[in-house]
């Protein structure tokens, strides 16, 4: 029995030496996959299990997504509970000890994230409400370079020899990004203090960074769809606020933004809430660049 | 003989695996100090030392679980199924009732196992007397080599697409008749252990599931016998992909078990299912197709033996994000004596108020040709609270 065990002991320390150089990356979402791309260059293969157009919180549990997991190297979650409906399945069915949570190829993207709206108290009466704060944080484009240390972190644990490589592209993605921030911030100064509606809420760390103030949603309580008295508390903000948009993102109908627009004239903005949102928005970089563009636009 | 020649085959193949569970657990532990001459401690060694050269144990330690960390409970949800019911037959026909309340506690358990609790307090429909059952209890492994899984506890058995699912989390309130039939109301639900291997197929999906389980002890079908024969069962899930938003599940079953009669009663079940749902608006649309086959093969005395058949074949229709459309078409015939038999049509339709709570409404019409054609109306409020874990695609 013993020799059997040290062959298959000596098999498997073989067949984890040979993939050095070609780490395959399994992330959850394209905001990630596009970070680890960045960092990861051409050392690793990455794939994303939501598509950028796809609501993060309710990506059904396919048994197609468990080959590419079962065969990862890392696994890279937005965690704070975003995925909490589907992953933890996955990852238990995906018979890779690698990638479990504690093992060194698994990536909490959020590890040392400044968190917003963390409840003090949790209540499901109150819709869905995520107990570590709210988990959107991506949309913060600062927040892009924690993910990335995040990544890199993840990549040197699992990849030491290639070290050196991993933190030169984390540089590289750090001064691009606050060039590009830079950029946004300034475009988007003029319209500090803007007042806007979003349709759920997962535009707090945006609506931070970018100076503006989200007076309500479309949706009553978050993941509650929105209510006939919702819409006409909405109209009435509209009018009084004189708001110019209500954004919302691909993966929620347009209904009940319609009906808003259609009594008081506002403008519906569907933004980029990740990378391949449309087709347009193809890396991290490109989602900022999209969404300021359009809102400008219409604040205008 | 063939359960024999099975169970020889089966035993020690799953000595070796937990053999491995436990030798895997032993070779990934921290380093120990002491020099020992094993050859399974000098490769462990000789590990280490590549990592320490590699510098890997040094600059980036493994992530701290400091949010996820609170408590050391285990996830704990409660999930009450509440009933009405008529049926046009029988004296006391309406009824309501909590029909169960299952409390679910699910943790991993360290670095190699997690656990799964399920407790179940029903109401027994003849007594009307509230008794409490362990539904399912079993470990699940994480970390056995060559895409391997083991369970071991109590559970639902790999038969097709509807046994592996809790009632609650199904689209109707009854269950298909030629289901019923042969697995009875609370399914194919039986002691043993379950090993998993998912193929190494890039293309699409694929599992092979064995299990072999002391005999299930509330089955019509199958029965626990007194002595050493056991219920095996296999079943291979293939699952493709056809574009992103539709899939395609075929799914076959086979079990071998003794019956009642103390001879055995060989079943194959073949699963169907199409699923389409647009990745986009998910949680707005999406039609499922679900059809499973039941052929059995029961022997009852040395001249008698049974051959029957049963389907079930269902369509949901998701009109909007909170509204779910059901029809449902079922043909069973008696396992026990295939002249008798039954067809049945049902409509159910429910309402998702948010993932913690549904009510739905079925009305079905059944006509066996054993006896009168009857109707029956359902209403079934589910409500969770606590932790609730995702289900199956």
């Amino acid at each position: 029995m013993k020799k059997i065990i040290s062959v298959l002991s000596l098999v498997l320390l073989i067949t984890a030496g040979a993939q050095a150089g070609n780490i395959k990356i399994v992330t959850t979402t394209t905001d990630l996959k596009s970070i680890a791309e960045f960092i990861g260059g051409n050392k690793v293969s990455v794939s994303s299990i939501a598509t950028g157009y796809q609501n993060p919180h309710f990506v059904d549990p396919k048994p197609s997504y468990i080959i590419a997991l079962s065969n990862a190297d890392i696994f890279v979650t937005v965690g704070l509970d975003l995925e909490t409906g589907w992953s933890p399945q996955l990852l238990s069915s995906s018979r890779n000890s690698k990638i479990q949570k504690g093992s060194p190829g698994y990536v909490d993207a959020s590890d040392g994230v400044g968190l917003l709206q963390v409840p003090s108290s949790v209540n499901r009466g109150e819709g869905d409400i995520h107990i570590y704060g709210n988990p959107h944080y991506w949309l913060d484009p600062l927040n892009g370079k924690v993910i990335a240390r995040n990544i890199a972190n993840g990549l040197e644990r699992t990849d030491p020899s290639n070290k050196a490589f991993y933190e030169a592209n984390l540089q590289t993605f750090y001064s691009q990004l606050d060039i590009k921030l830079a950029g946004w911030v300034a475009k988007m100064a003029p319209f500090k203090g803007s007042k806007i509606i979003a349709y759920h809420n997962e535009w707090v760390y945006f609506e931070r960074r970018f100076g503006l103030q989200i007076v309500d949603f479309m949706e009553p309580k978050p993941g509650i769809p929105p209510s006939p008295s919702q819409l006409v508390k909405v109209i009435r903000e509209v009018g009084a606020n004189k708001i110019k948009v209500i954004i919302s993102s691909p993966y929620f109908t347009t209904s009940s933004s319609d009906v808003v627009s259609k009594q008081t004239g506002v403008k519906e903005l569907t933004l980029a809430t990740s990378t391949g949102a449309f087709p347009s928005v193809k890396t991290y970089f490109d989602v900022f660049d999209y969404d300021v563009d359009q809102l400008i636009a219409v604040l205008k | 003989m063939t359960h024999n020649f099975i169970r020889g085959k089966i035993l020690p193949a799953t000595i070796l695996v937990a053999a491995l569970v436990f030798s895997n657990a032993a070779f990934a532990q921290v380093p120990v100090s002491k020099a020992d001459s094993t050859a399974n401690d000098s490769l462990l060694l000789k590990q280490v030392e590549q990592q320490m050269a590699a510098g890997a144990t040094t600059d980036q330690p493994a992530p701290q679980q400091t949010r996820s960390g609170i408590s050391s409970n285990p996830d704990i949800g409660v999930v009450a199924d509440f009933r009405a019911a008529y049926t046009s037959q029988g004296k006391k026909n309406v009824d309501a009732y909590l029909n169960e309340t299952e409390l679910s506690f699910q943790s991993v358990v360290d670095p190699y196992i997690r656990a799964d609790f399920f407790l179940s307090f029903s109401r027994d429909p003849d007594t009307h007397k509230y008794g409490a059952t362990v539904e399912e209890g079993y470990l699940t492994t994480l970390s056995l080599p060559a895409k391997l899984q083991l369970k071991a506890g109590k559970f639902r058995e790999a038969v097709g697409r509807i046994n592996p699912v809790h009632p609650h989390a199904l689209p109707f309130i009854d269950l298909p008749n030629a289901y019923v039939n042969y697995f009875g109301e609370e399914g194919l639900n039986d002691e043993g252990v379950s090993l998993s291997w998912l193929l190494p197929n890039k293309k699409f999906y694929q599992e092979f599931v064995v299990q072999a389980t002391s005999g299930a002890g509330e089955s019509p079908l199958f029965h626990r016998g007194d002595n050493n024969r056991f219920l095996y069962l296999g079943h291979l899930k293939n699952f493709f992909t056809v574009n992103e938003n539709t899939s395609l599940e075929v799914g076959l079953t086979g079990i071998t078990g003794p019956n009642d009669s103390s001879f055995n009663t060989n079943m194959g079940t073949a699963d169907i299912t199409y699923k389409w749902k647009p990745l986009k608006l998910n949680t707005y649309k999406s039609i499922t197709w679900q059809s499973e086959f039941f052929y059995s093969n029961a022997k009852y005395t040395a001249a008698n033996t049974q051959n029957s058949f049963g389907l079930y074949s269902f369509l949901e229709y998701q009109l909007a994000k909170r509204w779910f459309l059901t029809g449902r078409y079922d043909y069973g015939q008696k396992p026990y004596d295939k002249t008798m038999h039954e067809q049945a049509y049902s409509l159910s339709a429910g309402w998702l108020a948010t993932e913690f709570q549904k009510i739905e409404f079925e009305g079905k019409f059944t006509q066996p040709n054993f006896q009168s054609d009857y109707g029956q109306f359902f209403l079934r409020w589910i409500f969770v609270i606590g932790a609730h874990g995702a289900h199956q695609y």
